[in-house]
């Protein structure tokens, strides 16, 4: 027998007895209400970005000591201010960045740095110390302690990264509302779900999560795709998959579904050979897609309410190796774009690259924790401590 | 033996049974079913994969980056196929228990590495101890080469001392946090010093790197080595209580009984074997308590194992098999950190029980599944373009569906309910089954291990 018909005896086999859905209910309960309208976009540059060659310090002879045949050279700069420029290729930052919207966070780390794309990642995304393994991302355990439906943070992508993974609640993973909407609304889970009444003895039971997550999955998907199936961003984006992602997310915030957190990334940072061209087509697409998305939040009146941080799991090693690129590194800057920030451009010093570790690695001088603990105090008007386990003092880049 | 009692016997020592098995086993007392998995399991059967590509190769061709890198290619190959090896040794096992076991201990001492000579090594290993002298397994494991280089003990040397391994032995594999000081873990990284492997992956021990010093740990002093640190953190009870708990949680139920794992405690604390704590467990009356029967959920191995015994299929592609395991959250051989994979309820996420659910699906019925290559922090990407983040794809599968029938021939679709879910169902679902029967016994089974409650055992 073929798939479709199976599908179709299969659901007419149930008589078409539907019962009121029960995850209609299930929306009544809404979030707390304390700044929910305010919003995160978080990217990950994801393979270790060169932020040396991002943000160039083109005073420093250091700089070109060190990157002989990959350094940036000045007149190639969009300058910043008299001793920093930006790559060519972020370009389209430019204004972004005369108007003030961008406060770029230099030397952001963390004591003990570990260089392994994978380890440091979950640092990153688990908020840890280098030698804790936590099993649960500081976005997920916003959603715990704010006691969230798993759409409050959508990372849109196909599969869920720690990031977004709590004690209690999980994020939501999408990336086109229709296609995951179809998916969990075949006639067969329907039936299933649709007929489940919260036996009381299950509720304590695996069974009863394994039903209400489904049915949690499934009240959101239908959320997310009733509420946004009529938006379609009208800026252009650049046609790849962080664009598309961007437009997305776009899309998912002018829609205003009650969701505080997005998650996206952009991949192949990983520069260890010929890093020039590479990194060069990779800053293009993350500027270009940055640059329309920020329009799009303008035209939709959301910016003053979005705040975009981009970060790499670790920056690269100040002296390039033999074959033209870079080796893993420690510290990185970070950016924040945001309409009114409250410290723009540079936010702390350029980093010391007369003072390295002993593997010749940039030391860190912020706390990647304190970037996510003045965000979730100051714009999610959370108590940091409560999602990171420790206190982190406030930065005041907003 | 009762009929629930051996399905819930078998899914937690093993991956289900076959009918004709049930069958056989309905007619014997439950101390014979025991003695007899425990006979079949003393039994050692290491994994097997062709590594002769590395026969005339030395640590000197590791110096050469050329040398080096081409035998690393070659290595990571051969761990991606290690995988379906040892898939396919889970899919049709002779010594059950022993194989379940090392699966456990996988997740316990948990270790990832590169090269496939130390790779293999390790994981039969792993199984030689998977019921044996715990004493004598965490000492093998403290020589592992992999282990050496995973956290690091190589770079543990009397000048320049690397706690990690020492660290993770006291938090993860044998005390649990809160059960020493940072100065335990400096005492006993010293002990620990010097340890290296050679080529093929043998224990050497650099005297000259090594500390001879007198070490204080755990209020203890003397002129330790790292079996003598071994000992002293055996001497604890608490180590068997960390164990016991690991292991009724793994093979009992992920809701602690305090009371049991005192007395689990107890029994592992006088000797340390691993058998005789696990013939305790399986033996008990209340292993078979309603509470404790498929309430546990299904790791995603045990739930494309279990489905493989149910419906016998075979991936076409090795990257597939590892796709599929990706999706669900556990690749074999690569696991997310040494704390190792969570388990329980942390499988699942809105993603993934959609997964889960079309699993049966996907394998067995030529479904679609969508995914992306999001952590391939190494993709070199040409063409921005063509790259897109989501992709779909069909898993290509050769299913024996004749196997099913001949195996299921006596059985009707009520019975099969049964027989392949041991979990309580819910009662929508009860009656939504009612409506279910008159298909056709392929269908009805895609149907059952679509369910809720075919994701627990």
């Amino acid at each position: 027998m073929k798939r479709r018909n199976f599908i179709k005896r299969t659901s007419l086999a149930t008589g078409g007895a539907f019962l009121v859905p029960q995850f209609l209910k299930a929306f009544e309960t809404t979030l707390s209400q304390v700044n929910s309208y305010k919003k995160v976009v978080i990217i990950q540059l994801k393979g270790g970005n060169d932020g040396l060659n991002t943000v160039v310090p083109f005073r420093n002879d250091l700089y070109y000591q060190n990157r002989g045949n990959i350094a940036l050279q000045k007149n190639q700069l969009l300058k910043l201010n008299g001793e920093v420029g930006f790559h060519p290729s972020l370009a389209p930052l430019q204004s972004l960045f005369d108007d003030g919207h961008i406060s770029i966070i230099n030397n952001v780390g963390y004591p003990n740095p570990n260089r392994s794309h994978f380890r440091s990642t979950d640092i990153w995304q688990t908020a840890s110390d280098s030698n804790e393994y936590l099993q649960s991302g500081w976005v997920g355990r916003f959603l715990d302690v704010t006691n969230s439906k798993p759409y409050r943070a959508i990372e849109v992508d196909e599969s869920l990264s720690l990031l977004l993974k709590g004690n209690h609640q999980n994020g939501l993973a999408i990336t086109n509302p229709k296609l995951f909407h179809r998916l969990l609304n075949q006639p067969f889970f329907d039936n299933v779900f649709n007929n489940y009444t919260n036996d009381k003895h299950l509720s304590e039971h695996n069974l009863g999560y394994l039903y209400n997550t489904m049915i949690d999955a499934k009240s959101s998907a239908s959320y997310i795709y009733e509420k946004t199936k009529t938006q379609s961003s009208s800026v252009d984006y650049p046609k790849n998959a962080f664009g598309k992602q961007l437009k997305t997310i776009s899309e998912f915030i002018s829609s205003e579904i009650d969701t505080q957190i997005y998650y996206a990334g952009l991949t192949g940072f990983d520069t260890h050979v010929n890093q020039k061209n590479r990194q060069a087509r990779l800053l293009k697409v993350y500027a270009e897609s940055i640059d329309a998305f920020v329009k799009d939040l303008k035209r939709n009146n959301t910016f003053d309410d979005t705040l975009i941080l981009t970060f790499s799991e670790f920056g690269r090693r100040v002296k390039q190796n033999g074959s033209n690129g870079t080796d893993h590194g420690t510290a990185n800057n970070v950016f924040v774009i945001g309409k009114n920030l409250k410290k723009n451009g540079m936010y702390n010093n350029l980093p010391n690259l007369d003072n390295l570790d002993v593997n010749g690695d940039l030391k860190y001088t912020v706390d990647f924790r304190e970037v996510y603990a003045t965000i979730l105090d100051k714009w999610l008007s959370i108590d940091n401590v409560k999602v990171l386990n420790k206190n982190f003092s406030n930065l005041d880049f907003i | 033996m009762k009929t629930n009692h051996i399905l819930h016997l078998y899914h937690r020592i093993g991956f289900g049974l076959q009918p004709e098995e049930i069958k056989r086993l309905q007619t014997k007392e439950k101390a014979e079913v025991i003695h007899d998995i425990f006979q079949a399991s003393k039994k050692i059967t290491p994994l097997y994969i062709d590594t002769s590509f590395t026969n005339n190769l030395g640590l000197k061709d590791l110096k050469n980056k050329k040398k080096r890198q081409a035998l690393m290619k070659v290595s990571r190959k051969k761990i991606r196929e290690l995988n379906g090896i040892w898939i396919d040794r889970l899919n049709k096992p002779s010594e059950i228990l022993r194989e379940k076991m090392t699966l456990f201990w996988a997740n316990h001492f948990v270790c990832e590495d590169k090269n496939i000579l130390h790779v293999l090594q390790y994981n039969n290993t792993l199984r030689k101890y998977a019921l044996g002298d715990f004493r004598a397994f965490v000492k093998a494991i403290s020589k592992e080469a992999a282990m050496l280089k995973y956290l690091n003990n190589k770079q543990n040397k009397k000048d320049s001392p690397n706690e990690n391994f020492a660290r993770e032995l006291l938090e993860l594999f044998t005390l649990g946090q809160g059960n020493y000081t940072e100065t335990d873990i400096k005492e006993a990284a010293r002990a620990f010093t010097g340890y290296n492997h050679d080529f093929k992956g043998n224990f050497k021990l650099r005297k000259r790197k090594h500390d001879y010093g007198k070490k204080t740990f755990l209020g203890e002093t003397g002129n330790y080595f790292g079996d003598d640190i071994i000992d002293i953190v055996l001497s604890k009870k608490q180590c068997a209580r960390f164990i016991c708990k690991k292991i009724y949680s793994y093979f009992v139920n992920d809701k602690i009984d305090n009371d049991k794992i005192e007395e689990l405690t107890t029994i592992f604390f006088t000797d340390y074997i691993i058998g005789n704590l696990m013939k305790h467990i399986l033996s008990s009356d209340w292993f078979y308590d309603e509470t404790n029967i498929g309430t546990k959920i299904k790791s995603p191995i045990e739930l494309i194992v279990g489905t493989h015994h149910i419906v016998p299929f075979t991936f076409q592609k090795e990257k597939q098999e590892l796709l599929i395991q990706k999706l669900l959250g556990q690749i074999l051989l690569l696991p997310p950190n040494v704390a190792g994979w969570k388990g329980g309820q942390n499988w699942i996420d809105s993603n993934t029980i959609v997964t889960r659910l079309r699993l049966a699906s996907v394998l067995l019925n030529n479904a679609e599944i969508t995914y992306s290559d999001k952590d391939d922090f190494k993709a070199v990407i040409t063409d921005f373009k063509k790259r897109k983040r989501k992709r779909k794809t069909f898993i290509k599968t050769t299913t024996d569906w004749n196997d099913f029938e001949k195996k299921y021939s006596n059985i009707s679709n009520v019975e099969l309910v049964d027989v392949l879910i041991t979990a309580p169902i819910s009662n929508g679902t009860k009656e939504l089954l009612k409506h279910y029967y008159k298909l056709s016994k392929k269908e009805f089974c895609i149907q059952l291990l679509s369910l809720p409650e075919f994701q627990l055992c």
